[in-house]
């Protein structure tokens, strides 16, 4: 998940131009003619049936090969000069890439990639960069993807000089400015936090977890806690590391004269030292089993849902008839899975698929469709006696001659401007790939049989070994899905960072946070006051969003709470007990979600009356990290780790706690909470704060105010038992 | 002095550079040829023999806010069914299917009539009439050749088949081999003389899955749909082009038909081709065989004006997914005289990492993760929105973002734009005009959308120089006029942790 993909959907669901068709899986390379089919067109000039058109012989076209140098510093370099437009472009791919950035950094290259630009050089900052590039109408661009990381260019002919300048500047001397990494990791915090908005992201990050296992290079996303621990330094080493000329492939491609590029180009790279060649990343790929994966998204009325297995590398000679495969499977208009699961049974707009094939690894295998969530279960079987059919017959010569026919007449758009048969040509360079790799994929699709198509599918795909994974309403569906198999939900819960320390000292001091806290007990009334509390009962009244709400609470220390609130729409329950944590309204009972349970039962444990009195348990840690000013008095702030429970504590100079700052996650994603108390009175002797502002990022939330409280009431069992589920 | 010398060569650079460019601009231009058919159909044509392939674009001047009333997406519906094939395409005897598609429509209006009887509805009745109609179904099935229009262009090498229905235009396009002209003549003509409504109530759940996909299940796809209806009033921008799901389940082949039968006339249409072709052999292929099209009045234009708003409005969701904002101000159609003022204000506002909103938001307060303006939501042809939007960054709020841009938004108004930024606005629309030439699909889509909209392909050019002469006092003059609360609509979703199920209808 990264923030482009993440504006993209947006995008899209905004600008909803309702397209007819998605692409399905479409090949990667095809080719020019097979046998036309001239048949006489009607002298009256204009046919009546397709198929007495003539087809006249494409006229040859052999596209303009790219220039190929080596420079003595390893650098390759591809050149093609394309004089339709005064333009010019240039990108280089620089191996190494996410797959090798190590576990506990995850999300290193892609914020090396969005730093690398727009960090700076040494000389200029990236918003220097930007406006004078901006002005001229140019781009540079930098990124970072599995397998390599890029920085490209994007200009007119007459700003070239100006442009490559800055290019091989950012290239050579590049500044990876703290603000911007900061940002940069702000952005990618966001989309951590959103990635559980969508069905389809959700879909696609499990998809890479199924098919290559959760420890896979390959399916790894960034967290919270990997994005907090790339440092400017990791930056600065990655690309010492890995952009060293002999590294690097760059093409350019415009309107330029390649002996005059040549002669450029060695001015600013000849002088450049080779580095060390960037090792090969062996990627560990290790499946999930096999069965049923369910994510509940209940805000959705349709399912997605993926096969997912493995598929193969470019290189395997059953390459060719896997495409031919994919093209009849489910590759276009007039595939089976289009024709069969969306035409004949209307049930998606979305669907289609095949086995994957990647450079350099495994591709996955991914079939897909997107169905209302009451044909879910029909969805899945119908994909399923596709797969069936697909490896009980081969296909028929007619289907077997459309396949071929499509990819190999639709061939020419593989190189039919100079800009595609660089890239290609780049491609084959990186991976290490035949020049002519795209010559004998054509020859390759010509020799494929029917019994070669049935013999690849059979070889490559599995249904035994299919993961089949469906987000959806998962309430609706799952009783039904059960009977196709062993149903395995996953959590999607997004995990919570560690708390950071925001103060200045590195560690802290155990005596000073322990003294603190011994201040904190006796502003409350003194260890055996503090220690008497059994249970709490509060009536508060609570403002958010200009509402009021009436809120009353009893806790029973140490484990069970019970709240009750008064909504315009009646009254809402909340229990949390060790054995139980649900809420109900009127006849409905709900269990509260996994994360919003083991959120509620962190939120008693932080309650700051429960860790005092257990301040002497040695699971309990509170250690002083510095002084900060909260209004006119000095706090000493306390990092409180109350049985893994984490909070901080601002405690002031009469004891009194002014300020508390935690962590929650919620189904999206964890927030950085402050709580500030004020106003204490005595309750029976307890000294207890009566006003409370809860502030997030920087904006109040919400406020409150406690109108009563009991201390040792008696608190009646039934509040902590479950109603009988009325209705679901 | 020194300076002046410095900067001098600089400045005759940047001379020669304009210079060249509208060479370049001039040169395309040249080769662009134009006809009108004796039917009324535009055809324009643009030879770019770069390689032996060639791309088109045809485009009707009717979309969703064509829809009737209580048929809502049937313009989009219609665009589905041009792939379903013709009189000779994707049938086994035509003479059979016609007479059993009839055999459907008697079938289906007797289900649907009694289907929406509010008072004494027979069930029974609704029950039966369902299962005669799906009998009915099945009969005309039987002569179908499934996808058999789509297959022949995908295996005569035909890439990026697509269509795509907006509110204001609905367009159909792909690329095959050079070689594959006469092909194509055929294919495109036959789509719209001959086309048969087959399987259509199929592929109306299709539709439906596609509604679920974009609106339904999506968090933004539910706000924007909310926003939109709040937006607008009489204007048909209101209602959502995928249609409502109940005139989804109502709409019928005939309806489709009748829609295809009003608007599908040459008159009301333009093609496109671009490529490696010779020019006077593809006109009389294309006279050949477009001509057969039968000429129709254009259509009654006539649509509800949208009133002028004059007060604020606001939608608010809450919804389990992350907040996101969005507003929009009310602005006159694409024809106005002001639209290349709204290009300036757009790419000041949300284009590159110079753009203000990026700075603003994104770069200095950081409490967003984008933010960018944008004219025509949901479409351009009536009076529409001019919208700003901005997805929060991880803590921060709907609220921020309107403030933020609010405060943006001021600046423009009081300030205008800089000389810097005016000359970067201008540059870059050259630049990227140029850029477009580059491409078969764009260059296609690009004269045959002018065409349609302005009756003149030229206003793609014409357009720099519009931009050319926009000055600050006109950004300043628009940005006062449109940019005003009462103007205003407000949507915003906001994130409710405790909804179990937010989205339905």
């Amino acid at each position: 998940m990264n923030t482009k993909s993440l504006i993209a959907v947006i995008s899209t669901a905004l600008l909803m131009g309702s397209m007819y068709a998605q692409e399905a899986t479409k090949n990667d390379a095809t080719k020019q003619e097979t046998s036309p089919k001239p048949a006489p067109a009607t002298s009256a000039g204009v046919a009546t049936n397709w198929k007495q058109i003539a087809i006249p012989t494409l006229p040859p076209f052999k596209p303009q090969e790219p220039k190929r140098i080596v420079f003595p510093n390893g650098i390759v370099i591809f050149l093609t000069e394309n004089h339709e437009l005064p333009l010019i472009s240039g990108s280089a791919m620089i191996r190494g890439g996410a797959a090798s950035e190590p576990a506990s950094k995850t999300g290193l290259v892609e914020l090396y990639g969005a730093t690398w630009r727009t960090g700076g050089t040494t000389k200029l900052s990236g918003d220097q960069l930007d406006d004078y590039l901006e002005a001229r109408a140019a781009k540079v661009e930098t990124s970072g993807s599995e397998e390599s990381t890029s920085i490209s260019f994007n200009c007119l002919k007459g700003d070239f000089n100006d442009v490559l300048g800055i290019f091989v500047n950012l290239m050579r001397n590049p500044a990876f400015r703290e603000d911007k990494l900061a940002l940069a990791k702000k952005q990618m915090n966001s989309s951590i936090s959103r990635r559980n908005d969508e069905s389809e992201d959700i879909a696609s990050m499990q998809q890479d977890i199924l098919g290559y296992g959760k420890q896979s290079a390959y399916a790894r996303v960034p967290e919270y806690a990997t994005v907090a621990a790339v440092t400017h330094d990791d930056l600065l080493q990655w690309h010492k590391q890995h952009t060293t000329p002999n590294n690097i492939i760059f093409g350019v491609v415009g309107d330029f004269d390649s002996k005059e590029m040549e002669a450029t180009l060695r001015k600013v790279f000849g002088d450049w030292v080779k580095g060390e060649k960037v090792p090969e990343t062996k990627v560990a790929i290790a499946p999930e089993k096999p069965g049923i994966y369910v994510v509940d998204k209940s805000d959705v009325n349709q399912s997605e849902i993926r096969m997912i297995g493995l598929g193969i590398v470019r290189k395997n000679p059953d390459y060719y008839a896997l495409q031919v495969m994919n093209e009849i499977f489910g590759g276009g208009f007039s595939s089976r899975l289009f024709s069969n699961l969306r035409t004949k049974a209307g049930l998606a707009y979305s669907v289609g698929g095949g086995v994957g094939s990647g450079w350099d690894h495994q591709g996955l295998t991914v079939l897909e469709i997107g169905t209302k969530t009451e044909t879910t279960t029909e969805a899945i079987k119908g994909l399923w006696e596709q797969v069936d059919l697909l490896k009980k017959e081969a296909p028929t010569e007619l289907e077997l001659k459309r396949a071929k026919d499509a990819i190999l007449n639709s061939f020419i758009f593989n190189f039919d401007t100079p800009a595609k048969v660089l890239r290609e040509q780049e491609t084959y360079e990186f991976y290490g790939y035949p020049r002519d790799f795209l010559e004998q994929y054509r020859n390759g699709v010509e020799k494929v049989t029917a019994a070669d198509v049935l013999r690849v599918a059979n070889k490559y795909v599995h249904k035994d070994e299919l993961k089949v994974l469906v987000v959806g309403n998962a309430s609706e569906f799952t009783k039904q899905l059960a009977t196709l198999g062993t149903v395995t939900p996953i959590d999607i819960t997004i995990p919570t960072p560690e708390i950071t320390v925001s103060t200045n000292k590195a560690t802290g001091n155990t005596s000073e946070g322990k003294a603190a806290v011994a201040k904190f007990v006796e502003a409350m009334g003194g260890a055996n006051m503090v220690n008497a509390v059994k249970t709490l009962h509060q009536s508060i009244s609570l403002i958010q969003q200009g509402m009021e709400v009436k809120l009353d609470q009893s806790i029973v220390y140490p484990d069970k709470q019970a709240q009750k609130m008064t909504l315009p729409q009646g009254e809402m329950k909340r229990v949390v007990t060790p054995s139980a944590a649900f809420m109900a309204m009127g006849a409905q009972v709900r269990d509260l979600p996994p994360s919003e349970r083991s959120s509620e039962a962190a939120s008693l444990k932080r309650d700051f009356l429960n860790v005092l009195q257990h301040a002497g348990d040695s699971k309990y840690t509170f250690s002083a990290s510095g002084k900060e000013k909260l209004g006119d008095a000095e706090a000493i702030v306390v990092e409180v780790n109350a049985d893994g429970a984490k909070s901080q504590w601002w405690i002031g100079p009469d004891g009194k706690l002014l300020q508390e700052e935690f962590s929650e996650v919620g189904q999206t994603g964890p927030t950085t909470l402050t709580m500030k108390y004020s106003d204490w009175k005595s309750f029976d002797g307890l000294q207890y704060p009566t006003k409370y502002e809860m502030v997030n990022g920087g904006q109040p939330v919400a406020k409150m105010t406690l109108s009563s409280m009991e201390v040792n009431a008696a608190v009646d069992p039934k509040l902590f038992e479950k109603p009988a589920q009325v209705a679901q | 002095m020194i300076r002046l010398r410095a900067y001098l060569p600089l400045l005759v650079l940047f001379c020669a550079l304009q210079t060249g460019l509208a060479q370049d601009l001039a040169s395309f231009e040249k080769r662009v040829q134009v006809k009108t058919l004796p039917n009324g159909l535009t055809v324009l044509l643009l030879q770019r023999p770069q390689a032996p392939v060639f791309s088109f674009f045809t485009v009707v001047d009717a979309g969703d806010a064509q829809d009737p009333m209580g048929k809502t997406g049937l313009a989009h519906m219609m665009e589905h069914m041009a792939f379903k094939g013709t009189n000779n395409i994707g049938t086994t005897d035509i003479a059979a299917e016609t007479a059993a598609l009839v055999k459907v429509e008697r079938a289906y209006a007797d289900y649907d009539r009694e289907n929406n009887r509010v008072v004494n509805q027979d069930e029974k009745k609704v029950a039966e009439l369902k299962a005669a109609w799906e009998k009915a179904r099945q009969d005309a099935d039987q002569y179908v050749v499934k996808n058999e229009f789509g297959e022949i262009i995908e295996r005569n090498g035909g890439v990026g088949l697509n269509a795509s229905t907006g509110l204001d235009s609905t367009q159909y396009f792909y690329s095959l081999p050079a070689n594959r002209l006469e092909l194509w003549a055929y294919l495109e003509s036959e789509r719209f003389l001959h086309p048969v409504m087959r399987e259509f109530y199929k592929e109306r759940d299709v539709v439906m899955e596609e509604r679920r996909m974009r609106t339904d299940s999506s968090p933004t796809g539910r706000l924007v749909e909310q926003f939109l209806s709040a937006a607008y009033d009489g204007s048909p921008y209101h209602r959502p082009g995928i249609g409502y799901m109940s005139d989804l389940r109502h709409f019928s082949a005939t309806d489709a038909a009748e829609f295809f039968k009003t608007y599908y006339v040459p008159s009301n249409m333009a093609v496109a081709v671009v490529g490696d072709l010779d020019a006077d052999k593809t006109f009389a292929v294309i006279e050949r065989y477009f001509g057969r099209i039968p000429s129709g009045p254009k259509p009654e234009e006539y649509i509800t004006a949208q009133t002028k708003q004059n007060s604020e409005r606001t939608v608010l969701l809450h919804d389990p997914s992350q907040p996101f904002y969005i507003e929009g101000y009310q602005r006159p159609n694409f024809r106005d005289k002001d639209d290349p003022v709204y290009s300036v204000i757009s790419s000041v506002m949300s284009e590159g990492r110079t753009s203000r909103l990026y700075r603003t938001l994104v770069r200095d307060k950081k409490i967003a993760v984008a933010s960018a303006g944008f004219s025509g939501f949901p479409g351009d042809k009536y009076r529409n929105l001019y919208a700003f939007y901005a997805v929060p960054s991880q803590d921060h709020t709907a609220t921020e973002m309107a403030n933020a841009i609010h405060e943006v938004v001021e600046r423009l108004k009081s300030d205008g734009v800089t000389p810097d930024e005016l000359k970067m606005v201008k540059t870059r629309s050259k630049a990227a005009l140029l850029r477009s030439l580059a491409n078969n699909q764009g260059l296609a889509i690009n004269l045959a959308e002018n065409q349609l909209k302005y009756g003149d392909w030229r206003e793609l050019f014409r357009r720099i120089e519009k931009i050319d002469a926009v000055t600050n006092e006109d950004v300043r003059r628009v940005a006062n006029e449109v940019f005003v609360n009462t103007n205003r609509t407000v949507g915003i979703l906001e994130t409710n942790k405790s909804t179990a199920k937010g989205a339905q209808q």
